[in-house]
């Protein structure tokens, strides 16, 4: 009876601290990744397992492949089962805060806004209280676009091209041209004809409109005769042959793919795609221009934000907890090491002297871009839910126009009006919201 | 949504103790135990199955067609509505929706007939015994075999504009002389995912008429000889009627089967250029998985059904199923 008992205490005085151990906080947090990659996947679970040894407060890693991360947060968020920390994509935003999917978290960022670069303060955040009344995200890291070029086809072609003087929109067109040669089975650009396909357009048409899309009464200003007039040569790079014909259903793998497999000579992409080509090209082989200047006011219109940021979900038990992890993840030190995993820019002031981001790094067009004063973020598509005609209608739009099937102010008026009436339903639905405006450092 | 399914289950439960207990009075009544009728037999047999197909399919089946009839989509929570078959104005408003119809009627016929076509050919082929007949079995019946992401995958390479093995096999062969885009192009994409689903399917009428062709008595073939009956009589006289059960099974079975899938239309064209491969149920997938107007994708999904039922209905009575086989 004695030996029972020696060994029943002997049993629990082992269990007892490992048991204590994992209950030390009670609190378990789970994260989901909507971009998983081994990389990614490697650095968040080294992370999580640094923030569990100082707070105690373990993490649970989820992830979701990005082609169905929309659908898969959709359906968590519909049956109230989001993780603590989910990471979000700015598009998905209008939606999750229309549908109470995420939390405020102004309340936890005052105070600590110093810290913060002016492109998270002054352009992502800015953005977010503009759109939908607080801050949703706090940014993994910035992201910013550019244009890929190949550097050794534009030798041959004997194009100079400079990323510190930059150029305009008549240039890259002229470039694009100059560097398809049939004969070498070359094509002067990735386009892009599917999923995504408006994106980059709708930034090229507001160069026209000064970043604008909506006129303050909720009309939409890009289908104007000269935007329309863009709308037709964006196209027609595409119709004279200057992508391959097959690019009519590419989407964001077939560009990148195609730029650093050798069939295309350009490619309008984020920073993230650095990555990509520092490991499938050589060196000499590629570069980044700036993205080009407006041919009307000489400005810079570029998109601006962060790809994967961290929210907090509006389930989640642990509100304090998650914040605590998402302050650990974008502490200094370890926000660094997650934007040169990933080819983002951190955001936080502390690392902005790293010299991997420095002139002769990688970033340096990129970095250069968001120090210009000519840098303009033009607005977004609305503050509404327009995920469905994001995933449908703009590029089917575009692919009729394409394909001969409708003319260029059919196809761009019937995007442009499904717009107009959502952002004009929008201001109604809301008295006293604004439509947005253009965003610079300097406001 | 919860409540919704306890509800369901409580009536189902319900109903089987309310039976229960019926049959219990009667035996009380009647002061015997309650003897099952043989016509009543084979509905008790099938009932643990119809209960089990009543709680997977039954409960779906019905809150989809009240989804149908609701405005219903996953970015508004708690805003559904009834909204007077709104989403079924909007299906037939849809610029796009008769050219989706168009597709999906050549995709099924083309797909179908084809795979039946050859199915059947290659059957009759291997009816007779051949050196090396089992290795040659094996190959020709392996597409069945691969997943449809796998063909899809390799009929989007194989048909890629650019870098594709058919471009290069056909300019080298000199029927082309400049590269086809086979995805970018009206009409060709939607050819390609047809081609990509003839190849899938075929081996399936394969298997199944070769089946159906070794169950037919060598003599009815010998007296057929006897009686100086040639090949095509001996095929429209014998083998059709002997296997007419099995033909009539599969061609249903493979038309809805066709017709429902998407699978492949999503990995190779993802029902581009501009709708030009899209099908219905690959636009409810996209309707559904893109749109998140779960309302407009179940509009849309009872359509289906109740098409395909009136299909399965009519193609029975017309080739008298009931009647196939009789000899």
């Amino acid at each position: 009876m004695k030996k029972r008992l020696v060994a029943a205490l002997l049993c629990l005085a082992l269990v007892l601290p490992i048991t204590l151990a994992g209950a030390a906080t009670g609190v378990e947090l789970r994260f989901i990744d909507v971009s998983p990659s081994p990389v990614r996947q490697e650095y968040f679970e080294k992370t999580f397992a640094k923030f569990q040894q100082e707070t105690g407060i373990a993490v649970a890693y989820e992830s979701v492949p990005w082609d169905d991360a929309a659908n898969k947060l959709t359906i968590l968020g519909a049956s109230n089962q989001l993780p603590d920390v989910i990471t979000t994509w700015a598009g998905w935003l209008g939606q999750f805060t229309a549908a109470n999917w995420v939390i405020p978290l102004k309340d936890y960022i005052a105070g600590t806004e110093a810290e913060y670069t002016d492109t998270v303060t002054k352009l992502v955040w800015k953005g977010e209280n503009e759109l939908y009344g607080d801050t949703y995200t706090v940014p993994d890291g910035m992201m910013v676009k550019g244009v890929f070029v190949r550097k050794d086809w534009a030798a041959e072609e004997g194009l100079e091209l400079d990323p510190a003087k930059g150029w305009t929109y008549t240039e890259y067109f002229d470039t694009v041209r100059k560097l398809t040669n049939p004969e070498k089975n070359r094509y002067g650009t990735s386009f892009r004809g599917a999923r995504g396909a408006f994106d980059p357009l709708f930034v090229y048409l507001q160069t026209f409109t000064g970043g604008r899309a909506y006129a303050d009464d909720g009309s939409a200003l890009f289908n104007s005769p000269e935007a329309t007039e863009a709308y037709k040569i964006w196209n027609g790079l595409y119709l004279d042959g200057n992508a391959p014909k097959d690019s009519i259903n590419w989407g964001f793998i077939e560009m990148v793919d195609n730029f650093t497999g050798g069939l295309t000579g350009t490619l309008i992409n984020d920073s993230e795609v650095t990555a990509t080509c520092i490991a499938n090209m050589e060196d000499d082989e590629w570069m980044v221009m700036p993205m080009p200047a407006s041919d009307v006011d000489g400005q810079i219109y570029n998109t601006i934000n962060s790809p994967y940021a961290y929210s907090i979900s509006a389930n989640s038990q642990n509100p304090d907890a998650a914040w605590e992890l998402i302050q650990f993840l974008t502490r200094p030190d370890n926000n660094i090491e997650y934007c040169k995993l990933t080819g983002l820019i951190p955001i936080k002031k502390d690392v902005g002297d790293d010299p991997f981001y420095g002139p002769d790094g990688y970033y340096a067009t990129f970095m250069q871009q968001l120090n210009d004063p000519k840098l303009v973020v033009p607005c977004a598509f609305g503050p509404f839910s327009y995920t469905d005609m994001h995933q449908g209608m703009m590029h089917e739009e575009m692919q009729k126009y394409l394909l001969g099937q409708q003319d260029a102010e059919a196809s761009l008026g019937y995007v442009a009006g499904e717009l107009e009436n959502r952002m004009k339903q929008y201001l109604a639905d809301n008295p006293g919201s604004a439509v947005e405006q253009p965003k610079s450092l300097s406001d | 949504m919860g409540w919704q399914i306890a509800l369901y289950i409580l009536l189902i439960v319900a109903l089987f103790v309310l039976g229960i207990r019926l049959l219990r009075r009667y035996e009380k009544k009647h002061n015997k135990r309650f003897q099952v009728s043989r016509k009543l037999e084979p509905y008790l047999f099938i009932m643990p199955v119809l209960i089990l197909l009543l709680l997977a399919f039954g409960y779906p089946l019905i809150n989809s067609v009240v989804m149908s009839l609701q405005n219903y989509k996953l970015t508004q929570p708690g805003n559904s509505y009834f909204n007077n078959f709104g989403n079924f104005k909007t299906l037939f408003a849809d610029r796009d929706i008769g050219l989706i119809i168009r597709n999906s009627l050549i995709y099924v016929v083309a797909s179908v007939g084809m795979q039946f076509l050859l199915g059947m050919t290659l059957a009759l082929a291997l009816r007779r015994k051949f050196k090396g007949r089992g290795v040659y079995q094996a190959i020709v019946f392996l597409p069945w075999a691969f997943s449809a992401f796998v063909v899809g995958l390799m009929f989007r390479w194989s048909f890629n504009g650019e870098y594709g093995v058919v471009n290069d096999l056909l300019m080298k062969l000199g029927i082309i002389t400049e590269k086809i885009a086979w995805l970018g192009t009206p009409g060709l994409s939607l050819l390609v995912v047809i081609l990509a689903m003839i190849w899938m399917g075929v081996p399936f009428f394969a298997i199944m008429y070769l089946a159906a062709l070794q169950s037919i008595p060598e003599d009815v073939y010998e007296a057929a000889d006897i009686d100086g009956c040639g090949a095509v009589r001996r095929y429209f006289a014998i083998t059709l009627p002997y296997i007419k059960p099995t033909v009539i099974m599969t061609l249903l079975l493979r038309t809805i089967w066709v017709f429902n899938s998407f699978d492949l239309i999503v990995v190779i064209t993802g029902g581009g250029p501009a709708n030009h491969s899209q099908t219905l149920p690959s636009y409810m997938y996209t309707r559904a998985f893109s749109g998140y107007d779960f309302g407009l994708a179940s509009a849309l999904g009872v359509i289906l059904m109740v098409a395909l039922g009136l299909y399965a209905v009519f193609f029975l009575k017309v080739t008298k199923y009931n009647k196939a086989g009789d000899f």
